[in-house]
């Protein structure tokens, strides 16, 4: 039996409950709540700090946080651990469709939307549906409410459950964003540990009808079976995952991605490229202490991509003791500060082109005397945040989007690539 | 949604409630409303709906006005309806009483002509929970079934459960479950069939308690047909239906391999989806279907490994969370996996600590030769690095690791580093650490004793590393040029040592030192036995008591006592053992794998799924048998706890089959009982006769064919017992049997080192025993861990013996567990049992 959750609770910073459902009527909300707050005191330890967190009275709960709302689920049953976890995660998707934010101003003033969407999102313990879009042919806002609707809800009796029937829109238009995160490790020698790209085609579609979508991408296993030859870089996609509405069966068999795609924004497809990727940008750092009374930073960034691409909005944390004053910072392109509340030096060079290389040096007075035996102190990685646009670092192209409609008419799609650093960190010594 | 009109928000703030005066005026302002006609009144009403629920949901007590919300509540306006549900649903509880005012128009609204609005009355007539309401909810819940809408049907499938719940007779004298299967077999909407089959589950499960009937109505949903039909579907389904209907199919029992590959083939591609339940749903379906098929089951593994990964990575941390959950129950199973893939498991800085302890957990299950000292320096970098709690796990970690016994030597160099580090908690760890891997390297001795011995004990605050490093000064204080001086520096500050924990160490150090280097330690051993003596602390007060009688007594005794000759451990206790860690397979995709515990140990009664197992079948199959990591016989395994489970699964769930439909629909019964039985024709009797034959009957049915019963030369078995030749017990029987019977003797013994070494193959044992006259009736496992099950017969008389032995071929042991009819024969029995199984692989 997959279990079923008792209660969906939405709670404050403090843990104090917003509001709150009640689906099988076996826990209450004051245990949870006292529950809860017993919990956010004890913060810090790591054991229960975990998302799943057990209590005595044979209770599961399971939690998220968002902006300043807790999401907690209490369970009686042996539910699913990863499905509730990431249910949750989906109710945080569909509060922001209807509250722009979810956080918890917005709960307090639509608290029957709320109340709304939390029953026909979940029944008796139950997830039901959670595509916003869907949700909006059931809870309209006080926005649609003019538009008397005597029809039934559509998307129960549509195949396709996450389209409506009879959208329209006056132009018709797609954009995919091909969007590559990388992932990178490097420890204090100077090696890189660990270096993978995440990739995501994020759409937004603006479609009328029930358009069918075709998509080619440079897949080096269709390229192949299709025996063309592979004119430029065909590439492999390790463990590709698709939106629900990609003909999953279609893929299996030869490799076409085709779908009726939801309207308005969603990701269509992520993968995972796990071979090992140069480090885009390379970022060094000398820390000297001077005998306690000031530290100096040299930092070199270098860029390591061809020349025609460029790096933009690049940020390069570099962190520094917590208790560092007086800074006295110099580089030779962008700007940087202290930023005394994340213990770092930030450098922000707003246009990076490849093959460049950058320096800032800083310098910092350190307090004569310090805390004997003060908490250990938290090394924190050198961070680097940018974009690359129109560079994608697996090569992925897409070749076609085709769009076809029986109304038969004409939609433009917009493609655009961009690769952005992902947890990319560099140990310091 | 568009600001509220700004009157009513303002008096609405649910921020400072004004209590009870609100709630009047509340109540006054819906009177007026009531029968008011007036064109804007939907309006009002709709924003004093709104002031009553943030007043609810304020905490007040707002069911004063409940009256006046029924009044109130004829009104077409979708939204003030739901308000007005909700308000009903949240306070019926309360006011049965009150409750009945409102069924009329939650029935009348389950007539309406919107669908909506029809859907909707129906989910709030069925949350009323109010008991003597329920006349009131079984037709609406018929017609609801039955309707146009699918999403009235939706939610009338639920409202079944819901209904079920509130009084379970009600629910199947109006044959509703018949209905719900109707429905989820031919509805064409697909989120209709999930909440059937919700609510199916949960009608049957609980149903099956008490009726012979729900039992087997639950077997039929984990039937062929069923399983396909919504297999077939599975497309239609939303992402958590999906997940629902996965775990549906991860419990069927595929009579064939071709089916198997045909579920697997039309599930493959659920892999790719995004969402990380419905792919972990996939794998379980995968793994558990190939259970029986090593090969295959190993394939799977490779198969998944990538979107495993991919799920560990991407996505938000408390999926990563329970993935690496699941990740971890894996790699105990087939540590190889993942092990080419460590860096997957590096930390992130900004990991949250849960994570990055998960994570550690998988750096250590997964190091092996090939990759201990690229984990080991990681690990490394985390001791200094991150916060504390995972600096203290990574040190840990590479304990572990050592322990596992890959590559020691550098990892023993790490840890002294460690030791240099300087740092409390980083040193008090790790001192835990060399005490353990000195306990099972003594040879490493030489090279720590350097290192620790320059420590100073002064330095050191925590319980754990205190008595870690004055165990170490004991046990090697020949080797520690200043042991003596050390220890007795601590023991004058005894007074100062507040744990008992370290102060009990402190006593056995002392003595231990005491006796390798008299002369220096005489006076400090005073000094400690006075100080123990006059401890408050009752253990510690008895320790020294009685160290110092033994000393009276007897130095010699007193050394032996102190310091007997040491083998080194071979092999730190589990902690788990590995039926444990199989039951929690078996709840694969649940909270089980993230509690690392069988759903029993954190779940009520009433709240556990038909397939969960209880607490009191633990204690019938203690698990010492077959290692973790080994596949290739848990489908045996499986079949053998199965087989004994199933019948007190029944009595205490009443879902399991009977027995006739669960052994025929393992793969392989005939190979089970193949096992037990000497001749080919002995096999065809009790498969194909199963239950029908009484032990009787078969008896005189094997003196009928006439088979010559093959005497080995068995050794004379005690007179006082003798056993029948030729007992026939068919495996319902035994299962039930082993059910029933109390424990009535548990045992070890041990074999001939030749017995163990024979056990290489478990058949000679089966016909060493049937030589013997007690015959098997089923067998599994992987070396070094086997377990057989027994059974036996008293010569000319119906009682019969059943044995549970679980037998270690590396230490030669035995464990035995033997259940009686007739329990005053056990104890003869148990001698006879052991005195044949002690002979076993000398003849």
């Amino acid at each position: 039996m997959a279990g079923a959750v008792s209660a969906l609770f939405l709670l404050d910073i403090k843990g104090r409950v917003l509001v709150w459902r009640d689906y099988r009527g076996d826990v209450s909300a004051l245990q949870a709540e006292r529950f809860f707050t017993k919990l956010l005191d004890k913060e810090g330890d790591a054991e229960v700090q975990s998302p799943v967190v057990y209590d005595d009275a044979g209770v599961t709960y399971m939690f998220i946080q968002h902006n300043n709302v807790f999401l907690l689920t209490a369970a009686r049953q042996n539910c699913n651990a990863a499905s509730i976890l990431l249910f949750l995660h989906r109710v945080v998707d569909v509060f922001k469709h209807y509250f722009e934010e979810l956080e918890e101003e917005s709960l307090r003033d639509n608290f029957v939307v709320v109340y709304e969407l939390l029953d026909e999102m979940m029944d008796f313990g139950y997830p039901q549906y959670t595509e916003a879009k869907i949700l909006s042919e059931f809870i309209k806002t006080d926005a649609y409410r003019m538009e008397v609707s005597q029809r039934p809800p559509m998307a129960v009796t549509n195949a396709v459950s996450w389209r409506s029937e009879g959208i329209r829109y006056k132009k018709n238009e797609v954009f995919l964003d091909v969007v590559e995160s990388v992932n990178i490790l490097v420890n204090s020698n100077g090696q890189i540990v660990r270096s993978d790209v995440v990739g995501a085609l994020k759409m937004r579609t603006y479609l009328s009808g029930m358009p069918e979508c075709k998509l080619g991408l440079n897949d080096r296993v269709l390229l192949e079976a299709q025996g063309r030859a592979t004119k430029g870089k065909a590439i492999d996609l390790d463990d590709i995952k698709f939106h629900q509405c990609v003909r999953l069966a279609r893929f299996e068999n030869d490799r076409t991605i085709s779908f009726i795609p939801p309207d308005g924004s969603f990701d269509l497809m992520t993968y995972r490229l796990s071979t090992q990727v140069k480090p885009l940008i390379w970022v060094e750092a000398q820390i000297e202490k001077h005998s306690r009374s000031r530290i100096e930073l040299m930092v070199k960034a270098r860029s390591q991509f061809k020349e025609r691409s460029t790096a933009t909005n690049v940020e390069i944390e570099v962190p520094v003791p917590s208790d560092a004053t007086n800074p006295n910072i110099r580089t030779s392109m962008g700007s940087a500060a202290y930023a005394p509340e994340r213990d770092a030096m930030v450098w922000k060079v707003k246009s990076f082109p490849g093959g460049k290389e950058y320096m800032c040096r800083a310098e910092f007075s350190l307090p004569s005397i310090t805390a004997e035996e003060g908490a250990p102190e938290k090394k924190a990685p050198i961070r680097v945040k940018f974009e690359i646009p129109y560079f994608t670092v697996s090569g992925i192209q897409v070749r076609y989007l085709k769009i076809i409609e029986k109304s038969g008419y004409q939609a433009l799609p917009w493609v655009r690539y961009i690769t952005m650093a992902g947890e990319y960190e560099l140990r310091l010594i | 949604m568009a600001p509220t009109v700004p009157s009513a928000a303002k008096s609405a703030s649910p921020s400072q409630p004004s209590g009870k005066s609100e709630v009047a005026d509340l109540k006054q302002q819906l009177r007026q409303l009531a029968g008011s006609r007036a064109p804007d009144a939907d309006d009002q009403r709709r924003d004093v709906f709104k002031r009553v629920i943030s007043c609810m949901t304020a905490g007040i007590d707002v069911s004063a006005a409940f009256g006046e919300m029924v009044l109130c509540s004829a009104t077409s306006d979708v939204v003030t309806k739901k308000m007005c549900y909700l308000y009903v649903g949240a306070h019926a509880r309360a006011h049965p009483d009150l409750a009945l005012l409102t069924i009329n128009f939650l029935q009348r609204d389950c007539r309406d002509q919107d669908p909506t609005i029809r859907g909707l009355a129906l989910r709030s007539l069925c949350s009323l929970r109010v008991p003597n309401l329920v006349e009131y909810l079984v037709t609406p819940l018929t017609t609801g079934l039955k309707d146009p809408s699918a999403y009235v049907r939706m939610i009338a499938a639920v409202g079944a459960a819901k209904l079920y719940h509130i009084s379970a007779t009600a629910c199947i004298d109006a044959d509703l479950p018949a209905s719900l299967k109707a429905l989820m077999l031919s509805d064409p909407d697909a989120q209709v069939v999930a909440n059937c089959l919700h609510a199916l589950q949960e009608i049957w499960t609980l149903e099956a308690a008490n009726s012979e009937a729900a039992a087997r109505e639950i077997e039929t949903l984990y039937s062929k047909p069923v399983v396909f039909y919504l297999l077939n579907k599975i497309k239609e389904f939303s992402e958590w239906a999906q997940c629902l209907v996965l775990e549906l199919a991860s419990k069927f029992l595929p009579s064939d391999n071709n089916e198997i590959f045909d579920i697997m083939n039309l599930l493959e591609d659920r892999l790719q989806h995004a969402n990380g339940a419905v792919v972990l749903s996939t794998i379980k379906v995968f793994l558990h279907l190939t259970m029986s098929m090593t090969d295959v089951h190993q394939q799977v593994y490779e198969r998944i490994k990538a979107p495993l990964l991919t799920l560990v990575g991407a996505g938000s941390p408390e999926q990563s969370y329970s993935v690496l959950c699941h990740l971890h129950l894996l790699v105990m199973r087939a540590p190889m996996l993942f092990s080419s893939d460590y860096k997957s498991f590096y930390c992130q800085y900004s990991d949250p600590s849960y994570v990055k302890k998960l994570k550690l957990e998988m750096l250590t299950a997964i190091a092996n030769e090939s990759n201990t000292y690229e984990i080991v320096t990681e690990l490394c970098e985390y001791a200094g690095n991150v916060d504390v709690p995972i600096a203290r796990e990574s040190i840990r970690a590479v304990g572990k690791i050592a322990l596992q016994q890959y590559d020691v030597n550098a990892i023993v160099d790490r840890l002294l580093q460690f030791l240099e580090m300087d740092k409390d908690y980083v040193t008090a760890e790790t001192l835990v650490l060399v005490k353990d891997l000195l306990r099972k390297y003594p040879q490493w001795s030489h090279d720590c004793i350097a290192v620790v011995g320059n420590i100073s004990s002064k330095n050191i605050q925590e319980p754990k590393g205190k008595a870690a490093l004055i165990w170490m000064l004991g046990e090697y204080s020949q080797d520690m040029h200043d042991a003596p001086y050390v220890l007795e520096s601590l023991v004058e500050n005894w007074d100062e040592e507040h744990s008992p924990e370290v102060r009990l160490h402190l006593l056995t150090a002392v003595m231990k030192c005491f006796f390798k280097r008299p002369p220096e330690t005489q006076k400090a051993l005073g000094a400690t036995l006075a100080a123990g003596l006059s401890d408050t602390h009752q253990d510690v007060h008895d320790r020294a008591l009685f160290y110092y009688r033994l000393l009276q007594y007897d130095p010699a005794v007193a050394e032996r006592v102190v310091n007997p000759p040491k083998q080194a451990v071979s092999v730190f206790a589990d902690t788990q053992s590995s039926e444990m860690k199989d039951r929690i397979f078996d709840e694969f995709n649940s909270l089980s794998v993230v509690y690392q515990k069988p759903s029993y140990m954190f779940t009520d009664k009433e709240h556990r799924g038909p397939f969960e197992y209880s607490e009191d079948l633990t204690n019938l199959a203690v698990g010492a048998e077959a290692q973790e990591n080994v596949i290739s016989a848990q489908r045996y395994q499986e079949n053998d706890n199965d087989l004994l489970l199933s019948t007190s699964d029944k009595e205490d769930n009443g879902t399991r089959a009977s027995n006739g439909s669960s052994t025929s629909t393992y793969n392989a019964p005939s190979d089970l009982i193949g096992l037990s039985s000497q001749t080919p024709a002995e096999t065809s009797l009790i498969s194909t006769g199963g239950p029908a034959y009484s032990s009787q009957s078969n008896f005189s049915l094997d003196d009928l064919l006439g088979l010559g019963v093959t005497e080995a030369p068995a050794p004379a078995p005690p007179p006082a017992l003798t056993l029948n030749s030729k007992p026939v017990l068919d495996p319902g029987t035994f299962q039930r049997k082993w059910g029933q019977l109390a424990l009535a003797l548990t045992q070890e013994c041990s074999l001939s080192p030749q017995g163990a070494a024979s056990l290489m193959n478990p058949q000679s044992l089966i016909r060493h025993m049937q030589s013997n006259h007690i015959q098997c009736i089923a067998s599994g496992g992987q070396p070094p861990n086997y377990k057989f099950f027994f059974y036996a017969q008293k010569d000319g008389a119906t009682a019969f013996f059943l044995v549970e032995c679980i037998v270690n071929t590396a230490s030669a042991k035995a464990q035995l567990k033997i259940k009686a009819d007739d329990g005053t024969a056990a104890e003869a029995f148990s001698t006879l049992f052991q005195s044949a199984l002690s002979k076993f692989g000398l003849s």
